[in-house]
């Protein structure tokens, strides 16, 4: 169902208050999966206070004007359906929807999503237990080392107000206990709208049907603020190390991080992501891996990766360690990566990490739940649908001279804030 | 396709064996090599899968651990495929864009890859030359002992995984399910080349193994395929040694106690069961849905929404062997573990006593025939379901599972907790976190420059 162009296949509707909606039939079996998006993230929230957006998202599906949140999951759950919304700070503009059904279910899945997205009520009563447990969740949380050292690197490099900083687990349980109803209602008020909207719908389905559905439930909502993303500043990299300690831990996690500038939508994307691959996309044949895990033992993971949304994000590379094998994990680590920059990829790199690239593509899109994803995650960067035809004659493109100045233009090997979790305080200096 | 005779001449070097909901099973003559072939051209990809019939069940003392040291060596190359040569098995996988990993559990090995599916003759050749060609090499063996020990500290920092490994170990005493998969540390440090080699000459052979090919293929064309590259392949010397060794009842409730640093508690409930190609296997999952499969289930609203636990997560172990119903639950900070344990016990109690009502084991039914008919969206999913059912079962029992689940009736689930929910069976773990807070310099090191 794949050989014939994605363009082609889709059935495309936008309405008139903005909505977009997307459906690909695909009837090889009896399901169907459900991805979109609407801008619903942290980013919209005050700067103090970001984590109004993901309580606002995963409070949904507490109650509707119309059902109890024990009735909207006994009607998912009774059938073996599943919706979900979230919002975290991996990407501070969207808020995510993922749903999967039987077909025969098709149309209370929808029902349903559009029923939430339009009538919620947010509980007081079922804010009030989220919040405790969300509270022990957090405390569950910091005691995992990778945790840990993310939180530390994002906290070292982003100020805070910026959408990536990241409190300690004592400040972010105390911003949650002081949220209130009333401020998931104003945060909903002001960013769930119809403007800002995308579902894509691939399965065994009717698209017309669905497509009527989906109007006839969502025409008359409103059109909501413009789909503006306010500009996100990039901060200069902090080049420190921290350590911290946590007592009782076999493994430890470090996490090299530095500022990149690089979007999704950026021309020099897939450059860049073609590079990385060669440097540490995969333990097992990545440059890194090679070193770090192939050859010296010093890990069962080590990966690197851009962060890339509609803000730019970190490059973050981690890896697990014995603690006693930090120093020279972290060594060998920045070693590669200066090595990197300064020579580049090899042609036989590039022209591997062309043809996994290509590869990959297609076995991601070997169901419906890929298919759904790359659709919408396609659109929502403006990519267009025609992206995912042309992803193949993208990527051939790219010379090793554009992906090499791309990395090296993203990533300098003196700038990585270097953050440990684990229990050092035995191992010698 | 369906039914025999096979058609092409490469189908010659087959039997024939059955076929079931569109699964055609299929025997390599010279061999014995099962092979399994599902068509499904939802997409242009395949997924060829190798599962071969050894795990940490086939492990002693001395050398637990040793299934999954030599999954890891498996990836060090043969004499075809090796770094040196710049032809990596990873390398090799990974430039044409594969989804792929190998995976090693208490009744079976596995190695599978999804590929575009005019690669599929090289992922064959590939596990073929693995198959009997792994090098093996002491001088690959060090450097990836200290990263299956990486693997094994991380599964040490998580709670869950501690309590997990815990509870076997103290449920089973006889029975080779005792030890993880991971091994213990000191025998994962030091079991030798040696012995991994002889591991590895008395369980990889074509007759202790099945081949699936799942996704977008003709059956004649992938035929032809495994034949070119396993068809010589001889079969095993010797037959495949097997588990004699079998766990006693219990005798009495077993409880142990975790104290590490942490910040939250967890209780784990395990109940002796069954093994997997026992009748009682879908009473039991059925079961293991009502008390928690999602959060209408009972489980999940006593503990999760009575604000005593973060989570509930059970879970009806299938394997070849007689194996336990278990309930793991994060307790939620200033509540008492003991609270969560009677909570749990109550429901057990209740359960067994009072039974069900027909729309629990409706939804729960519901809910395990959908995960089957979402599991044939991706060929990777089917294969994955597939490769265990054939380690603890056979792939007819993953074919005939959705009929014997929409068998299960209220007064089979009320049985199987009676039956099976007894204090004589039961091992309760418990994670306790000591308190922190008097690491010196944990607070001063974190200190950031806001």
């Amino acid at each position: 169902m794949t050989r014939r162009g994605f363009a082609e296949q889709v059935q495309r509707r936008m309405l008139s208050n903005g909505a977009e909606l997307l459906v690909l039939e695909n009837h090889f079996n009896p399901t169907l999966a459900l991805s979109g998006s609407l801008y619903g993230g942290p980013l919209y929230a005050p700067p103090d206070r970001r984590t109004i957006a993901s309580m606002t998202a995963g409070e949904l599906m507490k109650g509707t004007e119309r059902r109890s949140k024990l009735e909207i999951a006994e009607d998912l759950e009774s059938r073996g359906a599943s919706l979900s919304f979230s919002s975290d700070s991996s990407d501070p503009v969207g808020t995510d929807i993922a749903g999967a059904a039987l077909s025969r279910d098709a149309d209370l899945l929808l029902d349903r999503l559009v029923e939430i997205l339009r009538t919620p009520t947010f509980p007081e009563e079922e804010l009030e237990k989220e919040k405790k447990r969300l509270a022990g969740a957090i405390r569950q949380q910091q005691d995992q080392t990778s945790a840990r050292a993310q939180d530390a690197a994002a906290r070292r490099i982003y100020p805070p107000g910026h959408p990536f900083h990241r409190r300690t687990g004592e400040e972010r349980i105390a911003r949650l206990e002081s949220l209130t109803r009333s401020d998931l209602q104003t945060f909903y008020g002001a960013r769930y709208a119809a403007g800002t909207l995308r579902l894509v719908v691939v399965g065994d389905v009717a698209s017309d049907a669905i497509l009527d559905g989906l109007e006839r439930r969502l025409a008359d909502w409103r059109r909501g603020d413009p789909p503006e993303i306010p500009p996100v500043p990039v901060p200069e990299p902090v080049p420190v190390s921290e350590t911290v300690e946590m007592p009782d831990k076999a493994n430890a996690d470090v996490v090299l991080a530095t500022p990149a500038t690089l979007t999704r939508p950026d021309p020099l994307y897939l450059a860049c992501v073609l590079a990385n691959s060669a440097l540490g996309q995969s333990s097992l044949t990545s440059r890194l891996g090679v070193r770090v895990r192939d050859t010296e033992g010093l890990t069962y993971g080590i990966h690197s990766s851009f962060h890339a949304t509609h803000v730019p994000g970190p490059f973050v590379v981690t890896v697990t360690v014995k603690p006693e094998s930090r120093d020279a994990a972290v060594a060998s680590t920045l070693d590669e990566i200066s090595r990197f920059v300064r020579d580049g990829l090899t042609p036989r790199e590039l022209a591997d990490e062309k043809s996994s690239r290509i590869g990959k593509f297609k076995v991601d899109l070997a169901s419906n739940a890929g298919i759904a994803q790359a659709v919408d995650t396609a659109l929502y960067y403006g990519l267009g649908l025609e992206y995912l035809d042309r992803f193949g004659t993208l990527v051939s493109a790219v010379t090793k001279e554009e992906a090499d100045a791309a990395f090296a233009r993203m990533v300098k090997p003196d700038a990585f804030t270097i953050v440990s979790a684990g229990t050092f305080e035995k191992v010698k200096s | 396709m369906s039914g025999p005779p096979i058609p092409s001449a490469a189908g010659s070097a087959f039997d024939f064996v059955t076929e079931t909901a569109g699964i055609r099973e299929l025997r390599l003559r010279s061999n014995g090599l099962r092979v399994l072939l599902l068509e499904n051209a939802v997409a242009p990809v395949v997924t060829f899968a190798i599962v071969y019939h050894v795990g940490s069940r086939n492990e002693a003392v001395g050398y637990t651990g040793s299934t999954h040291l030599l999954e890891h060596l498996m990836f060090k190359g043969t004499p075809e495929y090796s770094r040196e040569k710049g032809t990596a098995i990873a390398a090799v996988l990974e430039a044409m864009g594969a989804r792929f990993n190998a995976t090693t559990w208490f009744d079976r090995t596995n190695y599978y890859e999804t590929i575009p599916s005019d690669q599929l003759e090289t992922a064959v050749r590939l596990e073929a030359s693995r198959m009997r060609g792994a090098l093996l090499r002491d001088e690959d063996r060090a450097p990836e002992m200290t990263v299956v020990r990486n693997e094994f500290e991380r599964g040490e920092n998580s709670p869950f995984q501690v309590l997990y490994k815990d509870t076997f170990a103290v449920a089973f005493r006889e029975h080779p399910y005792h030890h993880p998969t991971i091994g213990w540390r000191s025998d994962i440090e030091g079991v030798t080349t040696a012995r991994l080699k002889e591991f590895y000459d008395v369980f990889y052979h074509p007759n202790n193994a099945t081949a699936m090919l799942i996704g977008d293929f003709t059956e004649p064309e992938a035929l032809a395929i495994v034949e070119r590259h396993f068809g010589a392949v001889p079969p095993s010397p010797a037959p495949i040694p097997r588990v004699y060794t079998v766990e006693p009842p219990q005798e009495g409730e077993r409880r142990f106690i975790v104290r590490r640093a942490g910040q939250v508690a967890w209780c784990a409930l395990s109940w002796r069961t069954v093994e997997a190609v026992h009748a009682d296997t879908h009473a039991l999952a059925v079961l293991g849905n009502v008390l928690g499969g999602g959060l209408t289930s009972r489980l999940y609203q006593a503990l999760v929404e009575n604000s005593l636990a973060l989570s509930v997560t059970v879970v009806p172990w299938q394997l070849r062997d007689p194996a336990l119903f278990s309930v793991f639950a994060p307790v939620r900070p200033g509540v008492e573990p003991s609270a969560v344990e009677a909570v749990i016990r109550d429901e057990a109690v209740r359960v067994a006593r009072d039974g069900v009502t027909e729309a629990e084991v409706e939804k729960a039914r519901v809910q395990i025939e959908a995960e089957v008919i979402f599991d044939r969206d991706s060929t990777d999913q089917i294969a994955a379901s597939l490769s265990e059912a054939i380690a603890v079962a056979d792939w007819e029992w993953y074919a005939h599972y959705p009929v014997a689940i929409r068998a299960v009736t209220r007064a089979d689930v009320q049985r199987v907790a009676a039956a099976y929910f007894q204090d004589d069976g039961l091992t309760v773990g418990t994670f306790l976190p000591k308190p922190t807070a008097a690491v010196p310099g944990a607070e001063e090191d974190e200190e950031d420059e806001e």
